[in-house]
């Protein structure tokens, strides 16, 4: 039977040796690109995508294991940039390269479905996974706090 | 598109564009080198463009390379203030590789807004002047009655309007101004203020092009290993288990290109994917012939860089009388300070699509010098510059490192042997075992000053390994043009000494942002904290006693914008309230001026026993007129980052010729958990405009070294501070 995966909201057949990462797969395969390629170990975050609405490194998961899995990229987080994070970070200017922040936002709002009213100290460890080489992480951590309130309006 | 009309000062140019409309061009040197100032000496060609359409929208060219530093935004917001277009109605391109058209593009040496920003700026006045004179023939005025405002022209008197897009058609059949009046402060709409970066949609989408991204019909993908030791040859190969994994098209072997930022030799393979070049990469069976530096090892080098600056060594610089100067000295102090290799790590690594075909050749790379590719690949393919066509794409950061095109050459020559387009992307390991490294670095300095701390003597030695060997590999020491800093520097020191010490190359050295100022910062702004309390005074007011002390004519100016940035930095941070910090708590202090900007920081730390915690950074800085408040502060915040890093952690070691390093678990760049409060303090300054890309980094290091020592009486000579074993 053919294996087949859902990435934002589309069905795609894994047809790929079921080794190759999910990031490979999304990059080569289908040419979807916004998710990054920065170590291939797991230990950077560029890759990050959500896995059944959990963030998960791309580069280390095979793509094999993610059969009828729902698999959200950057761009498949929201319908036109408007999710509080993309909004946020337009707000307080995050990027400089640019290179590392669809992972850095993948796995924020990740954490912020788990965690909607963070303290600093938790954004600083559920971010850590997350390398900036430029340094934006003063602006990515306002830029968390301020999504997490802005959240915490819509619910309230 | 045809010239429409010339000034007499071959400066700009003016024509109509093919859909209607005015293009206007500059005419800049061609041949001006990122890192040199005197731009006017070299000949004159067409420059970057701006395009008005007769529907208004503005267009721009960036003929800079972008990798994170913002260029893109504060060049055009420049021109679209002289312009008074509506920032809004302007979109920017990256412009193709072309000196001939776009002037020097080398990405560097935070020259873009030095060497770029007056020209521009000449361009976007000289456009409003046009698009004014054309309003006032149709009104049938003087042009002296009509003002620019917001992408249109007025009539005072009659209250008449027509926009820039009406305007445009007939702008382009004005003549083009003799000279211009650029805007004076008050009148800015952009310039000095908070722009965002204009790449910012795209990105948080997900939908901006890198190096990584390009795609082809027909592509196919590389990954290669390098052969580990510079000079190494490849022995003997055996790529069966390679080419049995499925997927596999071909292997390829690449020579060492011996030129500057030629490819220093590897084995490639090229699949349907990167992920399978990669895995068959790893099933290679290579034998390298490791060569002459093939035992570099950077733990005894350092020793001997040591050994080479704490003997006499060769003569740079000489003025007045330093035995004497050390002799009638009250006191006299000696330190030696030392550095490792540093690779830059951006997060996309080197990754470039080219595709060489028997009469064409085209590149899609990030890249900071499109022209180095042109050249390079010229060489390599025996074709001219001008036959290869080079787009630039977005760099995911380069700090440097996207100068050289090592990697694009190698792309080019796989294309070749594959007759395909390719895309190679180096994998994270060989972006840190293949670098182009910061150079690892000793200096001693030996200084005596009277009672009151006045310096009398001053003598400083250097060795490092030179980025003149990738020009010049018979270079064994730094050369005098490598000392300007270090000779130079704003104390005003009468009986002084430089000299270069013995420092072969072992491995490529390039440049890393910031450079040399990284080692000539920490060594000066720490030796200067170590004097201060050989003299018995606080750190700031001895900084102050030797700028205002300085009597050199030359060096006023530097003394006065460096005193004034660390003063305001000092201020900022509570130096003042420092005795009510926990005992455990302490400001350090460091300014250094690079790159003709003037940055300097104020550390706050927390010391407890051999754990070093940075609470909070004050940076104050005078690049002169700033451009973009935004930008610049984004690059101080990120040049904290990176000054951190290096300062407390990253380090690349060499082992038996090769790097030991592999990835971000052994090379520990910061992470957002370590990160102090970062703040920013700009000086409000009418000097020209300088750079900023670099400038922030060189102060972190020896400002936190003197808050370390504040704290605990720990001095820290020898950066990173706290490196990891690997
Ligand atoms: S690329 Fe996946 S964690 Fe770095
Ligand atoms: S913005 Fe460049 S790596 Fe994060």
């Amino acid at each position: 039977m053919e294996k087949m995966i859902i990435i934002n909201g589309e069905k795609y057949q894994i047809d790929v040796d079921s080794n190759m990462p999910l990031l490979w797969f999304l990059r080569d395969r289908l040419e979807i690109t916004g998710t990054k390629f920065g170590c291939g170990a797991g230990l950077c975050g560029a890759c990050t995508v959500h896995v059944d609405g959990v963030a998960t490194r791309a580069c280390v998961t095979p793509v094999g294991a993610l059969a009828d899995k729902k698999v959200t990229t950057i761009e498949g987080l929201s319908v036109d940039g408007d999710h509080p994070l993309q909004k946020a970070w337009v707000e307080n200017n995050v990027p400089q390269c640019g290179y590392c922040q669809a992972g850095q936002i993948m796995n924020a709002a990740s954490f912020l479905q788990q965690n909607p009213t963070p303290s600093s100290d938790e954004i600083d460890n559920a971010m850590q996974g997350n390398i900036c080489r430029c340094g934006t992480y003063q602006r990515i951590k306002k830029a968390i706090a301020d999504a997490a309130d802005e959240l915490a309006k819509e619910v309230s | 598109m045809s010239i429409a009309n010339e000034s007499r000062r071959k400066f700009l140019k003016a024509s109509t564009l093919a859909t209607g409309g005015l293009a206007i061009s500059i005419h800049l040197p061609a041949h001006a080198i990122a890192f040199s100032d005197n731009a006017q000496e070299s000949t004159f060609s067409p420059n970057a463009f701006i395009h008005i359409q007769d529907n208004g929208d503005v267009l721009i060219y960036c003929g800079r390379c972008e990798m994170g530093q913002g260029i893109n935004t504060a060049l055009p917001a420049a021109v679209a203030d002289e312009m008074d277009a509506d920032w809004q109605k302007v979109t920017v391109k990256q412009a193709d590789g072309n000196e001939e058209k776009y002037g020097p593009q080398a990405t560097g040496g935070s020259a873009s807004i030095r060497v770029m920003l007056t020209p521009m700026r000449e361009a976007g006045a000289s456009a409003k002047v046009m698009l004014i004179a054309a309003a006032a023939k149709v009104w049938n005025v003087e042009p002296s009655t009509c003002h620019a405002q917001k992408h249109a022209v007025y009539h005072q008197a009659s209250g008449k309007k027509l926009s820039y897009g009406e305007l445009a058609s007939l702008a382009a059949k004005q003549t083009v101004p003799e000279t211009v009046t650029l805007k004076a402060k008050k009148d800015f709409n952009y310039i000095g203020k908070f722009i965002p970066n204009q790449n910012i949609e795209q990105i948080i989408k997900g939908q901006l092009t890198y190096g990584v991204d390009t795609k082809l019909p027909g592509l196919k993908y590389a990954a290669i290993v390098h052969c580990p030791v510079l000079g190494g040859k490849l022995k003997s190969l055996n790529d069966k288990d390679a080419r049995a994994i499925k997927g596999v098209i071909d292997v390829v072997v690449i020579d060492r290109l011996a030129i500057p930022y030629g490819s220093i030799g590897g084995v490639a393979v090229v699949a349907d994917n990167s992920w399978t070049a990669q895995q068959a990469v790893k099933k290679l069976n290579i034998d390298w012939d490791l060569g002459e530096n093939a035992h570099y090892d950077t733990k005894k080098y350092k020793a001997q860089l040591v050994k080479n600056v704490e003997a006499p060594a060769q003569l740079v610089t000489e003025r007045g009388n330093l035995t004497e100067g050390l002799t009638n000295a009250a006191k006299t102090l000696k330190a030696t300070y030392t550095g490792g290799h540093l690779v830059h790590a951006p997060m996309e690594p080197n990754a470039s699509v080219v595709w060489v075909k028997d009469d064409s050749c085209e590149v899609w790379a990030a890249t900071q010098s499109p022209a180095d590719i042109q050249k390079v690949l010229a060489q390599f393919l025996g074709r001219e510059a001008k036959d290869i066509e080079v787009h630039v794409t977005m760099s995911g950061g380069a700090f440097g490192r996207k100068f050289k095109c090592d990697y694009v050459h190698e792309a080019a020559a796989i294309s070749q042997k594959i007759n395909a387009p390719v895309q190679l992307t180096w994998t994270r390991e060989e972006d840190t075992k293949t670098g182009y490294y910061h150079s690892i670095n000793a200096q001693h300095i030996e200084a005596g000053i009277d009672e009151q701390g006045n310096i009398k003597g001053w003598l400083h030695r250097v060795a490092f390994p030179s980025i003149g060997t990738l020009f010049n590999p018979a270079q064994i020491r730094p050369s005098d043009g490598d000392f300007s800093a270090v000779d130079n520097y704003p104390y005003g020191i009468e009986n002084f000494r430089s000299e270069s010490g013995e420092a072969k190359a072992h491995t490529r050295i390039g440049w890393y942002r910031a450079v040399y100022a990284i080692f000539y910062g920490f060594s000066f702004s720490s030796f200067t904290d170590e004097l201060a309390y050989l003299a018995g005074k606080d750190p700031l007011t001895y900084l102050n006693q030797l700028y205002d002390n300085n009597t050199n004519p030359d060096q006023q100016e530097q003394a006065a914008r460096s005193k004034h940035v660390v003063n305001l930095a000092a201020k900022k941070a509570g130096w003042f309230e420092r005795d009510k910090l926990p005992k455990n708590q302490a400001i350090g202090l460091a300014v250094h001026y690079s790159f003709q900007s003037y940055v300097a920081m104020a550390v706050r730390v927390e010391v407890n026993d051999e754990d070093i915690k940075v609470l909070q950074v004050d940076s104050a800085i005078d690049c002169g007129q700033v451009l973009n408040v935004n930008g610049a502060t984004a690059q101080m915040e990120g040049a904290v980052v990176m000054g951190m890093g290096l300062a407390l952690r990253t380090e690349v070691t060499f082992r038996e010729g090769a790097v030991v390093n592999t990835n971000f678990h052994n090379y520990p760049v910061m992470r957002i958990n370590e990160m102090p409060q970062v703040n920013v303090h700009i000086v409000d300054s009418e000097h020209p405009s300088t750079g900023l890309g670099e400038p922030g980094v060189a102060p972190f290091a020896p400002a936190l070294s003197n808050a370390v020592f504040a704290a605990s009486g720990k001095r820290y000579r020898d950066i990173p501070f706290k490196p990891m074993s690997v």
